[in-house]
């Protein structure tokens, strides 16, 4: 191996264990990485905006700027309210709803948000119901995974696989849709029989649980009505827009003739033309809600394209594909090794640049065979892995992470064990109907 | 702390930022505290009633029936207009003005003690004349509630808003105080 692959190696590794360890922020040690392999030359700056993929990083921003310009009008606090008091009092319910909804809402917008604005009243349910909090809190964690592995848009590795492979919101919901509809039916199966017996409360308790939860008004959690009004109709044409992206012209045409037909929008183009329209409608100061962007992600995501583009420039990357090329000798044994290392990986890697480390893979072996099994076999893998561990996915280390300032600890191992049951059982459900579909 | 929560804690931050403080804060406007949340114990709630005051509202016995407490209904007609009568017009108008809002009490008294019985309320009733303000603020020392009706020595308005005579004695009072 030449010195300047051996360089990009070295750079890739140290990066990915700074972001295991996280001691330096992880968008710092991304953009640390890549300025090496910019100043080395290896990557050199026509060839770095190549690698930057730009579709992702305006779909993560236009999301941003719509979730944000959302969050202050209190339409989140409302659905969590709403949600609470639908349980009716019933821990089971409150479970399998706040699974539901947690799903629906990271299906269509960033999971970190959604568990972050859902989990503080996860939390006050359980505190009313006078019941161990972790087993809503797990389930939710394992919700918001599945639920966003179901869209294009509902999680950063499937934004990038979209973006990278150019593929369209549909064909997203039609792959992995009923994938992890079948999968959320399973997990809750699951979490009723590991943790049912400790969620039985009194009827005494359950009457007390109404009162109090009744008592909450969700109207109150509206701070600004019209924001509220506007932020749904927003999010409704941006989600309405994302299913006819590829057919924008199209429709376009009928009404207006000078429009190509043939056009489409691409994802980041949809989220872009969103964020442009409630911040216009809004009349929300775009000061204060760009101040609100995590441009740390969006710098993390930037460092990591460079450094997994520092791979392909020194040929890395085409040699890892080319052993696989020799040693694989079907689409569906490809399909099964992406799968699994995807999986098994992802939670301990952190699915995010894990899946920027293999979507060059998966196009290099694009010249020898069909690869558009894999990029669903990818998705699946990067998006239900994370549920292995808890730094698997940024949805486990959001809900931990508040769980433990508010005083329960959910240990590594306890974790572990509910998780990578989790992981095996949803993967090999999804791998077996992606088997179904493409192979067999 | 272990290897595991520290790198969870600093994951968090690093994801999170300060986003969670500012979520908090924005749940803390309509979500309970903790100390919220218990039911302080409440053994014994004075009502104080007068001529202004005509019923105990529906939505007040609820609030009263979350507490296994003594409900101790008192009367007071007032002092101050007593001797501005006898001032003003002569000792017998003001005798008989009292008479008559005694009359008036005795009638509301049995009334609410009626109705607090049907919902299972221990009830004690008492009737004097007095300072409106003033005596409560001195009974309610001895209760563990206070309950006043937001025309308790107000006035026949009709508008919503809340007699003076309340609010300053929820001022002055360190016993909790329902307003209804």
């Amino acid at each position: 191996m030449e010195t300047v692959a051996l360089i990009a190696v070295a750079v890739f590794l140290f990066t990915y264990a700074l972001i295991i360890d996280e001691r330096i922020h992880r968008a710092v040690a991304a953009m640390l990485g890549a300025a090496i392999v910019v100043f080395i030359g290896i990557v050199p700056w026509e060839a770095l905006l190549e690698h930057v993929d730009f579709g992702t990083i305006f779909l993560l921003l236009g999301m941003m700027i719509i979730v944000n310009t959302a969050r202050g009008s209190g339409l989140f606090e409302y659905i969590a309210i709403r949600t609470a008091k639908l349980a009716g009092g019933s821990p089971i319910r409150v479970l399998v709803l706040f699974a539901i909804v947690t799903a629906v809402v990271s299906a269509f917008l960033d999971n970190v948000t959604t568990v972050l604005l859902l989990t503080p009243m996860l939390l006050y349910v359980a505190r009313v119901m006078k019941l161990n909090p972790v087993p809503f809190l797990v389930t939710e964690i394992f919700a918001s995974n599945i639920g966003g592995a179901a869209t294009l848009i509902g999680d950063p590795p499937n934004i990038m696989i979209g973006s990278a492979a150019g593929l369209s919101f549909n064909e997203f919901l039609i792959h992995l849709g009923p994938i992890m509809a079948i999968n959320m039916v399973i997990l809750l199966g699951m979490m009723y029989l590991i943790y049912g017996r400790s969620m039985r409360v009194s009827p005494g308790e359950q009457k007390e649980m109404v009162r109090t939860l009744d008592g909450l008004d969700e109207r109150a959690a509206i701070t600004d009505r019209s924001l509220f009004n506007k932020s749904v109709a927003v999010i409704l044409f941006v989600v309405l827009l994302f299913f006819v992206h590829d057919q924008v012209g199209a429709i376009l045409h009928t009404v207006l003739p000078f429009v190509d037909p043939t056009m489409g929008l691409e994802p980041a183009e949809v989220a872009l033309i969103g964020a442009a329209i409630l911040l216009f409608w809004s009349r929300q100061s775009p000061e204060e809600i760009f101040e609100k962007i995590e441009w740390p992600a969006l710098f993390f995501f930037g460092g990591l394209f460079i450094i997994v583009g520092a791979l392909v420039e020194t040929g890395v990357i085409a040699s890892i594909a080319s052993v696989m090329i020799e040693n694989i000798n079907s689409t569906g044994e490809a399909m099964f090794i992406v799968t699994w290392f995807a999986a098994i990986a992802s939670a301990i890697v952190d699915n995010i640049p894990l899946t920027a480390a293999m979507i060059p893979l998966i196009q290099n072996l694009g010249a020898t065979m069909d690869i558009y099994p894999l990029w669903w076999a990818l998705a699946l893998g990067a998006c239900l892995g994370g549920n292995g561990t808890i730094i698997g996915a940024s949805a486990n280390v959001v809900v931990i992470g508040i769980a433990e300032r508010e005083g329960f600890h959910i240990s590594f191992v306890e974790f572990l064990k509910v998780g990578m049951l989790v992981l095996f059982v949803t993967v090999a459900v999804g791998f077996g109907i992606l088997w179904l579909k493409f192979v067999v | 702390m272990g290897y595991s929560s520290s790198l969870i804690q600093r994951k968090f931050k690093d994801i999170v930022g300060k986003r969670y403080e500012s979520v908090l804060k924005e749940y803390s406007e309509f979500l309970l505290t903790d100390e919220e949340m218990l039911v302080p114990e409440v053994r014994s709630i004075l009502v104080p009633l007068d001529s202004f005051v005509h019923e105990i509202t529906d939505e007040a016995i609820d609030v009263l029936s979350a507490y296994n407490a003594t409900i101790s209904l008192a009367y007071i007609t007032d002092a101050g207009v007593l001797d501005l009568l006898e001032q003003t017009l002569d000792r017998q108008s003001a005798e008989d003005f009292r008479a008559k809002k005694e009359a008036d009490g005795r009638e509301l008294l049995e009334r609410i003690t009626e109705r607090l019985k049907e919902h299972g309320f221990p009830t004690q009733t008492r009737m004097f004349v007095g300072q409106t303000g003033d005596d409560v603020v001195r009974m309610a020392k001895n209760y563990d509630m206070i309950a006043l009706n937001r025309r308790y020595a107000d006035g026949e308005a009709t508008d919503l808003s809340i007699s003076p005579t309340v609010l300053r004695i929820c001022q002055r009072v360190e016993t909790p105080a329902l307003i209804y």
